[in-house]
């Protein structure tokens, strides 16, 4: 596998491979981003595009509010219901039980296999010394059963790196049974699921990350995958012939695999000149 | 665990093996291990445990953290959090956006309570012309400027950036600019349009929310700095700095570090002599030399791990007589340098391709260890050096970041199709470039045929179904499989004109993309490239609408996507994208302009440095209305820009060129010299006259001996460059 020298595993590109190889390959060994149709329609789209950006607004209010923005300057700024409905349930449900020292949109990493391994999350809370917690904002309204939820990636990965990366933010060595992973659906009322985490679990997981990044550091065939259904929002779909775009009340907004949306910004000022 | 690391020399170990409490100061020339120094040093924070997230390494531009997070990377030890890597632009941004909220209202926006928008640069031009155009058309400013107005306007947010980045008001640059340069009536009249429409664009942004990059830095500096709670999150966020490349960075960055020196657990700020090419945007390394005193220690590294001796030699000896110095090395630097002159521009370029095959082929030199450059790279020249590489089977590389996304032929594809399909705006497409739009559109179709399509089947502003045409042997020439799909195409746009056009256009160049073009048997099936340019003129286009979105706030509507077409085919916007950067193929020659290449810091084998006539390696670029120099920091209120000043600059730019150039060079430099250049004109710019002179001096063996300064060239009167 040619992957750049600078490439970083993630939760996202792990569960890229495991829905398809091809599209892991595609995307990030030939880094191809075709700028594909998500849905069937331009108002299908129009309304998937909105969706994600309340999502991406809620996200920064979540940082803002983490970060010490009084909360009323926040919530005045909102213009959306949905956000603001989110939001407010993040305020009343979401925090209060949670360490006090909080670090919002946190990129933790660790190696494995002589590959680098990140997480970014939402938020880490943690006490010196004490427990440390990752907690995920899910804006989506479906709320997946607690075992697929394990076996997803993102857990796994977020679970594993927090546990083995973890220790400088609380002060001390940091054993896997003092990590958790708090996912919140604030859709649904700001219902949680949350993982604790274990040194059996740890050993599990790390068992199955190095497997898997083994494979694919060794891997010369991408086949497509047989089940279609990954296809159906997936930015590859024309050009691997697999059907047309997925009806929009398909889509679980927790768990898109979106291509990097990097946007411009003020980088260019000091690098287009030359 | 310990550090795998290059032998140090005992300047470096001292740098390395400093207190973990020190702040040092670094400096040195470039190719004299800075850099590696400075990795070792972040390195050696990291196995004492210091947690990297409270590393703050900044630099001018992004591309020169690379070495860092390189070794980062390859560091097993590496775990935990994330290095910050900052910009004085990026962590402006950051600290604004956090802190919003409590500096809108003191800071004069008219909307305190609503989130802000930050442009990106493209952006900046189309609100720049959206603020001003009127004013400009109704009052007849600039009548007497003659540049388009894509220069213009982007010479005007230049004077706003630095006006932020020096941290004087932007009311100030119209007076700054007319007492220095003086220039009489007609020039003041520039200065003080320039003025006017600095001054009506910044209110133009504080009334919607808009912040370009001169209204954050102003920001940053002024409002979030001055808050307590903004200090402390600086504090705690960052108790480890280490600074690269500072001589490159504006007096705004040093303000920063001034600020945070005094609370850093540790530091150390490294600073390369002879350099600050970034001067047109804001690098002032006088000001760089600030930070010097604010540290507990000064290191200076010496000689070069780069440079052979009569590489060193040939520096020595093209930049001494240029400050009226003898140079002190004695090698006869003829060894190093190879010269071929020639009566015309392609000659050069094909001799520079000879050498370059036989240096490869023959020498076994490594692709990746010649580099080609100019005072410019010209689409032209870049195409020729391209192809006749090519021919001999030698890749190239280009970091050219400033492509205009319209020159694309997919991008060109989209624009032209979305004209064709937008009948209402009243901008249909020329026959030739449908022409082109097709044979990109249509596998297999050549323009030949392309155009013999567009002659029969388009008219009357739409294209005619392929039955249209009846003469057999026409039919017979271009094929009823092209036809097939001719129609194909024909058929989605004459669908999609008959219905409601789509206001995003970024989502109709994604159902053109996705519906037809990518499908089999159309151009962008399978092709990488034409699908990620198509998706940069998709997010281009898509910002363009975000940015519009919010404005509808305080806004009448406008027409988006007759909007967008327009001002990308004016040069206003998509004329970058930073995208693009990422780099080709590692094991290939680099062709790249002369600044470009320092400030991708790494050094070659081999330079070939073409046009050396050209004025360009030493004038600035034409730019009426704006003045690094005048409107930088060190510049004395109520002076005079004249020309020995002008001249004086252009010794000293050259110097620290050559100096920088053959600093990065470990063997040989070869001169590309052709009597007509490439527009088909004879100069002699101060390259050349350099070059004859230190010829004439080590051939008559006078190198040591002193000379007086230069006096003022015969050989023009007028030094800046017009384009």
């Amino acid at each position: 596998m040619n992957l750049p020298a600078t490439f970083v595993f993630s939760a996202k590109n792990l569960q890229s491979y495991a829905d398809c190889p091809r599209r892991f390959q595609l995307r990030y060994a030939d880094r191809w981003r075709p700028p594909t149709m998500t849905a069937a329609e331009t108002q299908g789209e129009l309304e998937y595009e909105k969706r994600l950006r309340q999502g991406a607004r809620l996200h920064q209010l979540a940082k803002l509010s983490q970060q010490g923005i009084p909360h009323d300057l926040l919530k005045a700024a909102i213009q959306d219901d949905k956000v603001a409905l989110w939001f407010d349930e993040l305020l009343s449900s979401g925090l209060h039980d949670l360490p006090g020292t909080r670090l919002p949109e946190k990129r933790l990493q660790t190696s494995l296999n002589g590959r680098q391994l990140m997480a970014k999350v939402d938020l880490l809370a943690f006490e010196p010394g004490g427990e440390l917690v990752i907690v995920d904002w899910k804006t989506g309204n479906y709320v997946p059963d607690r075992e697929s939820l394990r076996q997803r990636w993102q857990t796994i990965v977020y679970l594993y790196v927090a546990a083995k990366a973890g220790a400088h933010l609380v002060g001390a060595p940091l054993p896997a049974e003092r990590v958790r992973l708090e996912y919140v659906y604030l859709a649904r009322g700001g219902q949680r699921v949350s993982f604790a985490y274990s040194p059996a679990q740890m050993r599990d997981d790390e068992a199955l990350l190095s497997g898997l990044l083994n494979e694919i550091q060794n891997a010369s065939d991408f086949p497509l995958t047989s089940e279609s259904r990954h296809c159906r929002f997936c930015a590859y779909r024309v050009h691997c012939e697999r059907g047309e775009a997925g009806s929009l009340h398909q889509v679980d907004f927790d768990e898109l695999d979106e291509g990097d949306d990097a946007e411009l910004d003020f980088e260019q000022i000091g690098e287009y000149a030359f | 665990m310990t550090i795998a690391l290059p032998k140090l020399t005992p300047a470096q170990r001292a740098v390395f093996d400093a207190p973990l409490q020190h702040k040092l100061w670094l400096e040195g020339i470039a190719g004299s291990g800075k850099t590696s120094n400075g990795i070792a040093r972040m390195l050696h924070l990291l196995q004492q445990g210091v947690p990297a997230e409270s590393i703050l390494l900044f630099v001018p531009q992004r591309s020169l953290a690379q070495p860092y997070r390189e070794a980062l990377r390859g560091y097993p030890g590496y775990g935990g959090g994330q290095l910050a890597v900052h910009t004085i632009g990026s962590l402006s941004r950051d600290m604004v956006e956090t802190f919003w909220f409590l500096i809108a209202e003191r800071a004069g926006f008219a909307h305190p309570q609503d989130l802000p928008n930050f442009l990106s640069l493209e952006m900046v031009q189309y609100f720049m012309s959206r603020a001003i155009e009127t004013l400009v058309a109704q009052r007849d400013y600039f009548k007497s400027v003659r540049i388009d107005r894509a220069r213009l306007y982007s010479q005007i947010v230049d004077n706003m950036n630095k006006a932020a980045m020096v941290g004087f008001p932007i009311s100030e640059i119209g007076t700054r600019l007319q007492t220095a340069l003086g220039g009489g009536v007609e020039q003041a009249h520039i200065y003080a349009d320039a003025q006017a429409c600095a001054m009506a664009f910044r209110q133009y942004c504080l009334r919607r929310n808009l912040l370009d990059f001169s209204l954050c830095i102003e920001l940053f500096s002024q409002h979030v700095l001055a808050l307590p709670v903004a200090r402390d999150n600086l504090r705690r966020r960052f108790q480890h700095l280490i600074a690269d490349n500072v001589e490159e960075d504006n007096p705004a960055a040093h303000r920063f570090l001034m600020s945070l020196l005094p609370n850093c657990k540790s530091a150390l700020l490294i600073c390369d002599h002879d350099a600050g090419f970034r001067s047109f945007l804001g690098a002032d390394p006088e000001s760089a030399d600030r930070l010097r005193q604010a540290c507990d220690n000064q290191v200076a590294l010496e000689g070069s791990f780069v440079m052979s001796e009569p590489i060193a030699a040939l520096g020595a000896h093209l930049s001494a007589p240029l400050v009226g110095e003898a140079a002190a090395a004695e090698t006869d630097f003829r060894t190093a340098l190879i010269a071929e002159a020639h009566r015309y521009h392609p000659q050069m370029i094909e001799w520079v391709v000879d050498e370059i095959g036989k240096l490869v082929f023959e020498k076994g030199i490594k692709p990746q260890e010649i580099a080609v450059l100019a005072p410019f790279m010209s689409d032209s020249l870049r195409f020729s050096l391209f192809e006749s590489l090519r021919r001999r089977g030698l890749s190239a590389r280009s970091h050219r970041p400033s492509r205009a996304l319209r020159d694309e032929p997919a991008a060109r594809t989209l624009l032209t199709l979305a004209r064709l399909a937008h009948p209402g705006w009243g901008a249909v497409p020329v026959q030739f470039d449908l022409a082109f739009a097709l044979t990109q559109t249509i596998d297999g179709l050549d323009l030949v045929r392309a155009k013999l399509l567009c002659d029969v089947l388009y008219r009357d502003d739409g294209l005619h179904p392929f039955s249209g045409i009846t003469n057999t042997s026409m039919q017979d020439r271009i094929t009823f499989d092209i036809g097939k799909r001719y129609d194909q195409l024909r058929d989605w746009i004459a669908t999609y004109s008959q219905g409601e056009p789509i206001a995003a256009l970024d989502i109709f160049f994604r159902r053109l993309y996705s519906e037809v073009l990518a499908r089999r048997g159309f151009g962008f099936h399978a092709d990488v490239n034409a699908g990620n340019i198509s998706r940069n003129l998709v997010d281009s286009a898509r910002g363009f609408r975000w940015a519009l979105d919010f404005l509808r706030h305080y806004d009448d509507d406008i027409d988006l996507a007759r909007d967008y077409v327009q001002m990308v085919e004016r040069g206003l916007i998509a004329n970058f994208y930073l995208r693009d950067w990422i780099e080709e193929a590692e094991d290939s020659i680099y062709i790249a302009p002369a600044y470009t290449f320092l400030l991708s810091n790494r050094a070659v084998d081999v330079q070939f440095w073409l046009n050396i006539s050209s004025e360009g390696w030493s004038s600035r670029l034409f730019q009426p209305l704006t003045h690094p120099y005048v409107l930088s920091r060190g510049w004395q209120t109520g002076a005079v820009w004249g020309e020995a000043d002008e001249q004086e600059l252009e010794r000293q730019t050259l110097r620290r060129l050559t100096l920088a150039l053959t600093r990065r060079c470990r063997q040989a430099v070869y001169l590309g010299y052709s009597e007509l250049g490439e527009s088909g004109y004879e100069s002699r710019g101060l390259l050349l006259e350099t070059l004859y002179t230190a010829l004439r001096r080590i051939h008559t063996g006078t190198a040591a001996d002193a000379k007086p300064p230069p006096q003022t060239p015969p050989r023009r009167s007028v030094s800046t460059r017009p384009i």
